[in-house]
């Protein structure tokens, strides 16, 4: 068994708390929950689909958890296609090896090309199969990232392979297995920290009409945002790099239902809006879908002084 | 007779990658290279806004998002005529280093790393450093356990000879577990100024929408020194020690010979200097890149678009069942020539210009010290040397940008979008050159190319028949066990590939 102390598992369960939004009277079953994990008994299979890594980058800059932590203490990570040693017929092997197992936690990145199976190939098997296999055989699902869930820029207007999102696809292929969607592009690390967690020991967290978990994903940006006083008293930026609400930029945090204006990313270092760019609406269900939705609205300049 | 080997998918690089090698007495006569994933990118692009391609296109990758958006903003203001500020430029320049920094440590760590690191050699380990004990102690409690695979993700793993000695193995294994939070801090350190990593928020035609402040340059500089110090002190060394214990890798893995940089980082001065130069060696020639010469054919790839095209007049029309073809990717050629980018191809480039003095003697300084020749170079340890050295070289000019930077300075230039015009944008990624086309008309994205580092890298055949540099790379490979072919492994990992770029 794992060295860790009682100890150290209640430090870590206090981090995750905190992470997740929950009340200290979760602490001591988080513990429990990291033990067990530690024994090996929770083991997560990662799968991408027509995705470009960037929620599995995005998940290795997390400081809630840090990334050693999570791989020795709190899940067996079977296979990740960026993180695996397993390299070719091993890997498939591996990835097989697991979904006859079954009982772990598939989390999926990226979308299905369902009009073109063959834009997306694992060891020559269609992405979407696969999925489906592992999808069927899992305890829950984690659809991670804009992909994965809402479609994405791979599913977005006048994409050439028909693709849709990992959980779209699995609905339309009457897979029943409990689908959690977790949005963002890419996903925050608290989200995915946060919602996997809940679903090993407490089960399927609070979800909203739309599968995502409530405690991230309910409350608009907007309300939530630091330049809400500027839009309150109509102080507008007029171009990039000036005070005031970005709303006339085109910031879509008045539709868009994430906490990052909160939350912040990479350690809380920054987020867009705090650095002046207005919010694309990554984290909601119409993000990139539509062609003539353009992100920013850019006015023509103010002529230039001679 | 000759025996098929096939490593698909190859873990470890980002995306869906497929490698099909054919093997007589013990060595490669033959190789294929596939990219397995297509979404169609410059399609999806078509008809959107021009404001909407650096954000769009960052999303082709998780990896080099920045490269991309730069790649993008920079042909929009070849459209647009414009020119962001001294504070717009260099402070991209250290998103974009950051993002650097966070690729080639986490490319030798975590991505090659497992193919040199002895894992299991952590059960013996019989030192006091808390964090290995750790790790002995989980890897213990993994193997005794009924968990579906014990150890993941870093067993099961090819049978082959890891790194032998014990002292070298540890350190290294210590390293991994520091790189992995060193990869998070370049990450948290570019997000500084680009809002937040993967994906940055701040990158549009004339700079960056977010302010310079002097607290933000401290914020910055104060991880730059963190990062410094691992790279000096645990990534150079760690580099050279794989060298020194695995020196047949220098004399294999060699690739097509010829090698392009579209350079990157421009440097104060308003001059065209940048800290990464441009060039062209073509049978050992430097020469300066000609745009126009570079062209992309599909005679293999499942694309039924005309072959032979420049960027601006290229399609992406998908054929998946198009017979005989192999791969989603193109093959991009510079005056029908294959092409090495990255790392190495930056060094070399570099190197035979001579423009910069700090790299030439870096460069000198690691030969003598391994005992090689620059021919060398060319193989699998030259491109992890290589990549190394470009760490350095870029960590260290950070600290310059810093001091460049002004306080409160604007670090956006407004301008009006016009409602035509075409443009290029040219810039390096980790893995190497990288290019976006665009095409504007009524206001909207008529066009759209982007030819990407591993493009060229991983590119299968062209129309004449002539393979991609990866696929020259494995040919004339020795590989000593066909169940467990790590030395091919070794050799595609050195380009350090990133498929979902690659195709987009």
């Amino acid at each position: 068994m794992n060295s860790l102390s009682r100890r150290s598992f209640l430090e870590l369960s206090t981090k995750l708390c905190a992470v997740m939004g929950l009340s200290a009277s979760a602490i001591p079953r988080l513990a429990a929950a990291a033990e067990e994990l530690a024994s090996g008994q929770a083991s997560v299979l990662w799968l991408q689909g027509q995705s470009c890594s960037g929620c599995s980058i995005s998940l290795l800059d997390a400081e809630a958890i840090s990334p050693v932590q999570l791989l020795t203490r709190y899940i067996s990570l079977t296979f990740h296609q960026t993180l695996s040693a397993t390299t070719g017929h091993q890997a498939v092997d591996t990835v097989n090896k697991t979904i006859a197992a079954g009982g772990y936690i598939l989390v999926v990145e990226g979308s299905v090309p369902a009009g073109m199976p063959k834009a997306c190939m694992f060891g020559n098997e269609p992405f979407g199969t696969q999925l489906i296999r592992a999808a069927k055989a899992a305890k829950a699902v984690l659809a991670v990232g804009a992909c994965a869930t809402f479609g994405g820029v791979p599913g977005a207007e006048n994409n050439p392979t028909g693709a849709v999102s990992a959980a779209q696809y699995l609905k339309d292929h009457g897979v029943g297995t409990p689908t959690i969607l977790i949005p963002g592009c890419p996903c925050h690390p608290d989200w995915l920290l946060g919602t996997l967690t809940h679903v090993l020991k407490l089960g399927i967290p609070p979800l909203d009409a739309l599968g995502r978990p409530k405690a991230f994903f309910s409350r608009l940006m907007h309300d939530q945002c630091a330049r809400f006083a500027d839009y309150e008293r109509e102080k507008f930026a007029k171009t990039f790099g000036e005070e005031g609400c970005l709303f006339k930029l085109g910031c879509l945090g008045p539709i868009t239902h994430t906490d990052c204006a909160l939350r912040n990313w990479n350690s809380g270092v920054n987020s867009c809006i705090r650095a002046g760019a207005p919010c694309i609406g990554c984290g909601g269900e119409q993000f990139a879908a539509k062609a003539d939705m353009p992100f920013i609205t850019k006015r023509r300049a103010a002529a230039k002084p001679a | 007779m000759s025996k098929t080997i096939e490593l698909n998918p190859v873990t470890r690089i980002e995306g869906h990658l497929a490698i099909k090698v054919e093997v007589e007495a013990g060595k490669v006569v033959n190789a294929f290279v596939s990219g397995e994933m297509f979404r169609g990118f410059e399609k999806i692009l078509r008809g959107r806004d021009p404001l909407d391609a650096q954000h769009i296109t960052q999303r082709i990758c998780g990896v080099c998002p920045v490269e991309h958006g730069m790649a993008s903003v920079l042909a929009q203001e070849m459209a647009y005529h414009l020119t962001p500020p001294l504070n717009g430029i260099l402070a991209r320049n250290l998103i974009q280093a950051a993002n650097f920094m966070m690729s080639h440590i986490t490319h030798f760590y975590l991505l090659s790393g497992p193919d040199f690191v002895d894992v299991a050699m952590i059960a013996n380990y019989q030192g006091s450093d808390p964090a290995l004990l750790a790790l002995q102690n989980w890897v213990k409690a993994q193997l005794s356990s009924r968990t579906i695979v014990p150890g993941g993700p870093f067993l099961p793993r090819y049978a082959a000879q890891y790194l032998q000695d014990a002292g070298t193995n540890f350190t290294v294994l210590r390293h991994y577990l520091e790189a992995l939070e060193m990869r998070a801090l370049a990450h948290r350190m570019g997000a500084v100024f680009a809002g937040k990593l993967p994906h940055a928020a701040t990158l549009v035609p004339g700079g960056i929408t977010e302010k310079v402040t002097a607290l933000k340059i401290s914020e910055y500089r104060s991880a730059l020194d963190i990062l410094r110090r691992f790279i000096d002190q645990a990534y150079l060394p760690d580099v050279a020690a794989v060298a020194q214990a695995f020196p047949e890798y220098f004399m294999v893995g060699k690739g097509c010979g010829n090698f392009m940089a579209y350079g990157a980082f421009p440097l104060a001065g308003g001059s065209e200097t940048k800290l990464i130069p441009s060039g062209v060696l073509m049978d050992g020639k430097l020469q300066p890149v000609n745009v126009e010469a570079i062209t992309e054919d599909v005679g293999n790839s499942l694309y039924s678009s005309t072959s032979g095209r420049r960027p601006y007049e290229g399609e992406t029309i998908a054929d998946p069942d198009k017979a005989g073809a192999y791969s989603w990717l193109k093959a991009p050629r510079y005056n029908g020539k294959v092409m090495e980018v990255g790392p190495l191809a930056r060094v070399l480039v570099s190197y035979q210009g001579g423009q910069n003095a700090t790299l030439k003697s870096a460069v000198d300084a690691l030969l003598l010290n391994l005992g090689r020749q620059p021919g060398d170079l060319n193989s699998v340890l030259g491109r992890h040397a290589a990549r190394a050295l470009e760490c350095k070289l870029i960590a260290d000019q950070c600290a310059q940008w810093l001091d460049q930077l002004t306080p409160d300075d604007p670090a956006f230039t407004d301008f009006s979008p016009p409602e035509s015009g075409r443009g290029h944008g040219l810039t390096e990624a980790a893995r190497g050159a990288l290019g976006h086309w665009m095409e504007i008309g009524d206001s909207k994205i008529r066009n759209y190319q982007c030819v990407v580092p591993t493009t060229w890298n991983c590119s299968p055949r062209d129309d004449r028949g002539v393979p991609g540099p990866v696929e020259q790379a494995l040919i004339g490979l020795p590989v000593a066990d066909p169940e467990n072919p790590i030395e091919a492994a070794r050799v595609v990992r050195s380009f350090d590939p990133c498929l979902a770029c690659a195709v987009h």
